[in-house]
């Protein structure tokens, strides 16, 4: 019982090229003959993964970063191309669509044909159909062909499946995505007391919401090697940084001609630190960003901070002017100005602190120095910011205030 | 649950995919063959007015009858299990299981279907009077196992195959057709130019149809040593058919 439920040791998988007929006959040939391996792309490389009882896991990562390639390997319905992998359980799987569902067979023949596929027969499966069939709640369609379905009544089914047979091992391939509201909550609960049931799980999603809700730990794949593996909260923040940072193209810092400008920022420390790397902070943390601007006239600038998520969205601006703060001189043309925030409340995730200086008069924008902070915290709350707030009427208190 | 029940289940499935959408279901595979056997018989009999030469040849019809419903059941059964693998790409990319099962439960469907529809014809030749060894029905019966055997040897390996090179089952639908005419099914041995005939014996189906008239129309004899011979082929067929099926069996994933 101590050996992990999935233990996967260096799984490399490459896919052989196939662009031409002739390659699938030179392919057929070199597997006939153990003639070597030929052109190959390679998805996944030299994964080591060890899955604990009990433990649930997100696998996330862009498309194409071989997260289904990975739980194919993990069900058996791929062989790797070296390395092995191994489930001491038994796997309820459903990847993609469909569980293998055969379009012309009615909803209840299929479910017959999946149980069975699963072990499932006779007098087991007599039992459990009621059962199943309840679980999909598609009403009369489940005696017309799967060809039928809509995709959501598909995916209906297949968890409808999977959900009866309590598997050791449970893995979904993005499926809560298909679903609507109702059955998406259905999913999510059957998934929650199957986890406190002791089961163990493997979800791939997109939704960081269904990652961070069913998962202790996330696994980040990209180009088909892990990126970052750890904490549930650590790992999709990390990843979700990686795309605002994505599609956000980086400002040029060269474009702004420095030399001409009457105002320019020299340096920019958050928490004492000058560096391009993003700060880490925690929750609640205090924030000191410390600005060293030039001067070209001599003349005291404004200084403007704003913080921004990493896709750009604002969350909060503010400039000396407005708060009648005036920088210290510090050289010839040097101004120096640090400003606090004491206890931030910024929600876990990736931001970016922009600093301006600005004329005196606070009205021209000269530069922008941009540095990147990471917030980190196990929060399931929404949005940007912690906005303080109480609940009112708690059926405690009541009873205590009675 | 066994490999031997998942098969059930899938051999059930094929039969019910053949009849499904038609009326009248099961019973269709029945009336197929009656209504062949009516059109063959007036073709041939009253068309053609083919006779098998010999004073004590059988009608053409009972001659014909004996090959020909093993031979469709030969040639079905490898052209549609050939593609078996390749139409449960959508099964095979989801669930993992023995693939072999798909190829043993389509080969068995085509194997049942018409072992079926060839009973049924011979009880109806026997009711209408027709020279059928009655006797020889249990043994004609069990020539089926070693032609299933070296069906499914064939059936392994082109399925496999068939996954990698896709035009051979547009092929193999015309290897069969010649395989056809260059057998002893709408003519004996005999009938064939004297020079010609030995090579009838690289037809793997030569035997069962001549030893199928040799139990049935006792028609020719039924050779011991032929018959170890094609035993021996058939189960060398499902040796190197098994061999090639699991060799290339890790590898459908990547090219289905």
């Amino acid at each position: 019982m101590n050996a992990p439920l999935v233990e996967a040791r260096g799984l490399s998988k490459a896919y052989p090229k196939v662009h031409r007929n002739s390659d699938r006959l030179r392919a057929l040939g070199r597997l006939l003959f153990r003639a070597g391996t030929g052109d190959r792309v390679s998805v996944l490389h030299d994964i080591n993964l060890d899955v604990a009882r009990g433990e649930s896991l997100g696998l996330i990562g862009e498309n194409g970063a071989g997260k289904s390639t990975l739980l194919k390997l993990i069900t058996g319905v791929l062989t790797p191309s070296s390395g092995s992998v191994r489930v001491n359980g038994t796997i309820g799987a459903l990847l993609e669509l469909g569980a293998g569902f055969h379009p012309e067979y009615s909803g209840r023949d299929n479910i017959v044909m999946a149980a069975a596929l699963y072990g499932l027969q006779g007098s087991e499966l007599r039992e459990l159909l009621p059962e199943i069939v309840a679980f999909a709640d598609i009403g009369d369609y489940i005696d017309e062909p799967v060809k039928h379905y809509s995709s959501g009544m598909v995916v209906r089914l297949g968890f409808a499946v999977i959900a009866s047979l309590k598997p050791d091992l449970l893995v979904t391939d993005e499926v809560l995505a298909v679903g609507d509201e109702s059955f998406q909550k259905k999913c999510v609960r059957w998934i929650e007391d199957y986890l406190g049931g002791g089961g163990t799980l493997i979800l791939v999603s997109h939704s960081m919401y269904h990652i961070q809700k069913l998962c202790r730990h996330a696994c980040w794949l990209r180009g088909g090697r892990i990126e970052q593996y750890g904490d549930v909260f650590d790992t999709t923040q990390a990843y979700l940084a990686y795309h605002e940072r994505k599609s956000v193209a980086v400002p040029d810092r060269a474009e702004i001609a420095r030399a001409g400008h009457e105002f320019s920022v020299l340096g920019v420390e958050l928490n004492g630190v000058d560096a391009e790397h993003p700060l880490p902070l925690e929750f609640g943390q205090t924030l000191r960003i410390g600005m060293r601007v030039r001067s070209r006239e001599g003349r005291s600038p404004c200084l403007a901070v704003g913080i921004v998520r990493a896709d750009g969205t604002p969350v909060y601006g503010v400039g000396s002017d407005m708060d009648g703060f005036t920088p210290q001189r510090v050289g010839t043309n040097e101004y120096h100005g640090a400003i606090e925030f004491t206890n931030l409340t910024l929600l876990p995730g990736s931001y970016a602190i922009r600093v301006h200086p600005l004329d005196p008069e606070g009205v021209r924008l000269f530069d922008t120095v941009e540095r990147a902070i990471i917030v980190r915290g196990a929060s399931r709350e929404f949005g940007l910011v912690r906005l303080a707030h109480r609940w009112i009427g708690d059926a405690r208190s009541e009873i205590d205030d009675a | 649950m066994s490999a031997a029940a998942l098969t059930l289940r899938f051999f059930q499935r094929e039969l019910r995919n053949r009849f499904s959408g038609s009326f009248s279901g099961g019973l269709w595979a029945l009336f197929q063959p009656l209504i062949q056997l009516a059109v063959y018989a007036f073709v041939f009999v009253h068309v053609f007015k083919t006779r098998i030469p010999g004073a004590d040849a059988p009608g053409y019809v009972p001659f014909l009858v004996t090959a020909l419903w093993p031979w469709t059941a030969f040639s079905e059964a490898i052209v549609r299990s050939a593609t078996s693998i390749q139409d449960n790409a959508a099964l095979i990319g989801k669930v993992a299981l023995p693939r072999e099962i798909l190829v043993v439960a389509s080969v068995a469907s085509s194997f049942a279907v018409h072992l079926t529809g060839f009973i049924a014809i011979l009880i109806v030749l026997i009711l209408a009077g027709k020279s059928i060894v009655v006797a020889g029905l249990v043994p004609a019966i069990l020539l089926y196992i070693p032609l299933f055997a070296l069906t499914l040897g064939l059936a392994l390996l082109l399925s496999a195959v068939q996954v990698f090179v896709r035009d051979l089952v547009q092929a193999l639908g015309q290897l069969m057709t010649l395989l056809m005419f260059a057998g002893p099914i709408f003519y004996d041995r005999t009938q064939f130019p004297e020079n010609l005939r030995g090579w009838f014996d690289l037809n793997p189906f030569t035997f069962y149809a001549e030893s199928f008239r040799a139990l049935l129309l006792h028609y020719g004899t039924f050779d011991w040593t032929r018959f170890a011979l094609a035993l021996a082929i058939a189960l060398i067929a499902l040796l190197i058919g098994h061999r090639v099926f699991r060799r290339l069996d890790s590898h459908f994933e990547d090219f289905l």
